[in-house]
């Protein structure tokens, strides 16, 4: 089917693209079906960056990284199931999906790890009310902040720069919450002018504060926040876009994006980026077609290009990849998926100790299996957390958590 | 040399303003003229909520795009062709619907038909949906002033829905439980009502329903109907009758008036109407008509607007980016004209305008989730949201994008009269732009930006500002606080 459009920036808005529950804090940006926030913690640079890529509307955990010794998995998914002789990496139990290939020198380098059979602890079918408890990862607390919003709280710097938006949209949930964050669709789109205006520009700053100054709603301090961050983030754009060597995907531009506010080196230390399109319910499809393959490809060549890009910054960047759930061990009937519940959680780059993580449960074929969870997600980020940021209080990001690494991380 | 006498623009009262700012997509001067002719506010918006009009001439505009009026199946076909691409159908259609919301006499149906697509989001990216996404909009419009009820039957099994939410071709015995579920905890109980049983029940229910795969033809397959005994959170069928659509209707009603759909559907009303923090107590006053009325959606709108809550929320809603697109062209007056067919009007401002939107981060249609997009403030105040909103207003102030198949009100348009002092002038352009005086801060604000020192500066034809500067004066307005609420 042919899908051009007039102008290829609104070609982009594609399905699936961020799962977003209905009261929501904050605001962002959008890059066709990616999203990509980031929080400049401190106008110095940062010893830790933590990129979290959200894969929305449940990506297949078993797909990914394929348990190929359960015996039950051949059996539930006849028609969607990667066959063991093409797995890479395999250790005896695990392998990963073909599609990942272009990941496999950093598998090989050890940066990368897989940690299997993780999600919530309770399940929640809903994309919303998981997004939302995944991302607020506080149960029971009654907090109205993301993870990552509490973590930047946590962190010494506070720059006057109360948040920084690359684009369109709306914040994430992890994001959201009383300490100021910034989005934007691109790099190059953060400037109070459409142009460059040389001297008009101070007039207009001074007026808009006039008009703005007394105005204590939100969109006063967005506009404030949005004055303050302009000047704050050139560096990122005078760094020069490497997207030639990306997928030509949502996914592949917002990464490019990412690299570039990576190696401005303007202080940001937590990035989110979404890549939709894993509601996968009809069609997944195998290895010579379908949906999977192509999902994969392209998720892997963008993290691989972005790897790449930033490899001046190999020992700052950790990249945590991670899903809202799971989907059901058994195929339906439009050989696609069903919501399910554990899934898997990669992550790559600075500190990570690579190989397989998983407490495995076993697979069962029965109409409503799922994958269960035997590692709680939370102990997987507050291991990233622990190790890479130091002086952030894990009991702070995540409370209530007793905290018990997986391991996954090196001290 | 004293300024020449102009008559200044008429303006509303507050309270009028009020509820013409909060239901419509921006005051403007001949919008002003006509709530006073209907005798205020309160009278306007009664004869805007009469279902049985006439049409409106805005209506003609889907005209400019052609494919707009092909069937289903043509489009389909146009589409395997590469003759027209179903994502270029759906740029149509965007920039329809935001040429309307500029240009449509019924602006309280417009509104309110955004609410019911937003309710029932039907991305236009999702695959496939371009087929029958036109006309899925034209149906909420139908019943966008009329009952909860209507809506809820005519939107849950729409083909559009359908294709959208993986009920188009679907298996009797093992149905895709997409639809069910949204249908449960998006368009009516919402979460908390039901659990994982009722969402296979109602995805049951709603078998039999079909879209051909190849012709796009929609119909009803009592042969693709699960039958037997079901039970949805408080409603059971025996579901006997291999035509199961009473069964769909019985349910949907059922549904549509539940008190906690009731109680879901008035609060979100309140939300885009009200404020970011409605009471209870409305909301429940809000209830109580809509189940009085038999989900009637006009007693429910009259009720909320004659509450205390709602005269006290004035400016209490932000603006969404589409939104702000839309009250910008509807306050700056440009006159659009028909683009060519082809690539050559692919750059004219009417093709332009869901590209404007969409860069600043929505679009009609645009959002990609079922839940629609949040229509609370925060959502849409961030500071990269105000970033691209001061660029559009720049940009349209100026005339310099687009700037193809439009025609933008020059300077001495603007002018009042030959002499004006500087302070007039922005009080007249405050009047014409914002429906309301200007105050002291926008005339402070407007000098630095216009670098006037001396607010009593005469302002002629042939002054600096009016001859090269006078976007800057344009875009201060359009700047305002004001302008990013409703």
């Amino acid at each position: 089917m042919s899908d051009q459009t007039c102008c290829e920036e609104f070609g982009r808005l594609d399905r699936r693209t961020v799962l977003r529950a209905g009261a929501l804090a904050g605001t962002t940006t959008m890059v066709g079906s990616a999203v990509v926030t980031t929080r400049p913690a401190s106008a110095a640079s940062a010893d830790s960056v933590l990129v979290v890529l959200s894969l929305r509307g449940a990506a297949d955990g078993l797909s990914l990284v394929v348990p190929y010794a359960d015996p039950v998995l051949r059996a539930a998914r006849p028609g969607i199931h990667v066959p063991e002789s093409e797995l890479l990496a395999t250790d005896g139990f695990f392998g990963l999906h073909p599609a990942l290939d272009p990941l496999l020198p950093t598998w090989r380098a050890g940066r990368m790890a897989a940690i299997h059979a993780a999600g919530m602890l309770v399940p929640n079918r809903s994309h919303f009310a998981a997004m939302e408890e995944v991302e607020d990862a506080a149960p029971g607390s009654g907090t109205r902040s993301g993870w990552l919003n509490r973590l930047v709280g946590d962190l010494p710097g506070g720059s006057p720069l109360q948040g920084f938006s690359l684009g369109e949209g709306v914040l994430p949930i992890s994001l959201g919450g009383p300490e100021p964050v910034f989005a934007s669709g691109s790099v190059d789109n953060v400037g109070l002018l459409g142009e460059k205006q040389g001297k008009f520009r101070r007039e207009r700053e001074r007026s808009l504060s006039m008009l703005w100054n007394r105005d204590r709603t939100v969109l006063g301090d967005a506009m404030r926040q949005a004055m303050a961050a302009v000047d704050d983030f050139q560096p990122a754009q005078q760094q020069s876009s490497r997207v030639g060597t990306y997928p030509s995907s949502d996914l592949g531009r917002a990464l490019a994006d990412v690299a570039r506010v990576v190696r401005g080196d303007v202080g940001v230390e937590v990035v989110t980026v979404d890549q939709g399109n894993w509601d996968m319910h009809v069609n997944v499809g195998n290895l010579s077609g379908g949906r999977m393959v192509k999902q994969a490809a392209d998720l892997a060549q963008a993290l691989a290009a972005f790897l790449d890009d930033v490899r001046a910054f190999r020992d700052e960047v950790t990249v945590v990849v991670l899903s809202e759930f799971g989907r059901r061990v058994k195929q339906n009937t439009n050989r696609g998926l069903d919501h399910g519940h554990g899934s898997v959680m990669l992550v790559l780059g600075a500190g990570v100790r690579g190989g397989y993580y998983a407490s495995w449960p076993g697979l069962e074929n029965t109409e409503d299996a799922d994958l269960a969870v035997t590692t709680d997600y939370r102990q997987v980020l507050a291991e990233v957390v622990h190790r890479r940021f130091p002086a952030a209080a894990v009991s702070s990001v995540f409370p209530g958590l007793v905290y018990d690494p997986v391991g996954f991380m090196r001290g | 040399m004293p300024t020449d006498r102009a008559r200044a623009t008429r303006v509303l009262g507050a309270s009028d303003l009020h509820l013409v700012e909060r239901f419509s997509y921006g005051i403007t001067p001949r919008l002003a003229g006509q709530v006073r002719r209907a005798g205020g506010a309160a009278a306007w918006f009664a004869a805007q909520l009469e279902p049985a009009r006439g049409a409106d001439p805005a209506d003609d505009y889907s005209l400019w795009w052609p494919y707009l009026a092909k069937s289903p199946d043509e489009l389909w076909e146009a589409s395997r062709a590469k003759e027209m691409g179903g994502g270029e159908v759906m740029a149509d259609l965007q920039n329809f619907v935001l040429l309307r919301r500029i240009h449509s006499e019924r602006q309280v149906l417009e509104v309110m038909t955004e609410v019911w697509e937003n309710h029932f989001n039907v991305p236009v990216r999702e695959d496939k949906v371009f087929t029958w996404r036109r006309d899925y909009g034209d149906v909420v419009r139908a019943h966008a002033l009329g009952t909860f009820r209507g809506l809820l039957r005519a939107l849950e099994v729409h083909p559009a829905m359908l294709l959208f939410l993986d009920a188009a071709v679907n298996d009797r015995d093992k149905p895709n439980e997409n639809l069910g579920r949204e249908l449960l905890e998006l368009h009516t109980v919402g979460i908390g009502e039901h659990d994982e049983d009722d969402v296979k029940a109602a995805a049951r229910v709603l078998t039999g329903w079909y879209v051909d795969p190849r012709t796009f033809a929609a119909s009803y397959e009592t042969a693709r109907h699960w039958t037997g005994p079901l039970s949805v959170v408080d409603w059971s069928h025996d579901n006997a009758d291999p035509d199961g659509r009473a069964v769909t209707d019985s349910l949907l009603d059922h549904l549509a008036r539940h008190p906690a759909t009731a109680r879901r559907v008035c609060r979100m009303l309140a939300v885009k109407f009200v404020s970011d923090t409605p009471s209870d107590a409305l909301v429940e006053s809000l209830a109580a008509v809509y189940l009085a009325e038999d989900t009637a959606i006009v007693p429910v709108l009259q009720h909320l607007v004659a509450s205390d809550e709602f005269a006290a929320a004035r400016g209490a809603k932000v603006r969404d980016p589409a939104a702000d697109l839309v009250a910008t062209y509807r306050a700056v007056r440009p006159r659009f004209s028909r683009p060519p067919s082809g690539t050559s009007g692919r750059r004219h401002a009417a093709n332009m305008l869901n590209y404007q939107s969409s860069t600043m981060g929505s679009a009609p249609g645009a959002w990609p989730q079922p839940d629609g997009q949040p229509i609370d403030n925060a959502s849409w105040a961030s500071p990269a949201r105000m970033i691209a909103s001061l660029r559009m207003h720049w940009y349209v102030a100026n005339g310099y994008f687009p700037s193809k198949g439009i025609r933008y009100r020059t300077p001495q348009q603007w002018l009042p009269a030959k002499r004006v002092r500087f302070d007039d002038l922005v009080d007249h352009m405050s009047r014409e732009l914002l429906g309301r005086k200007a105050d002291k801060r926008l005339v402070r604000a407007c000098a630095k930006a216009c670098k006037i020192t001396r607010p009593s500066e005469r302002i002629h034809r042939r002054h600096a500002l009016v001859k090269w500067h006078f976007g800057r004066l344009t875009s201060t307005i359009l700047d305002t606080p004001e302008h990013f609420t409703r």
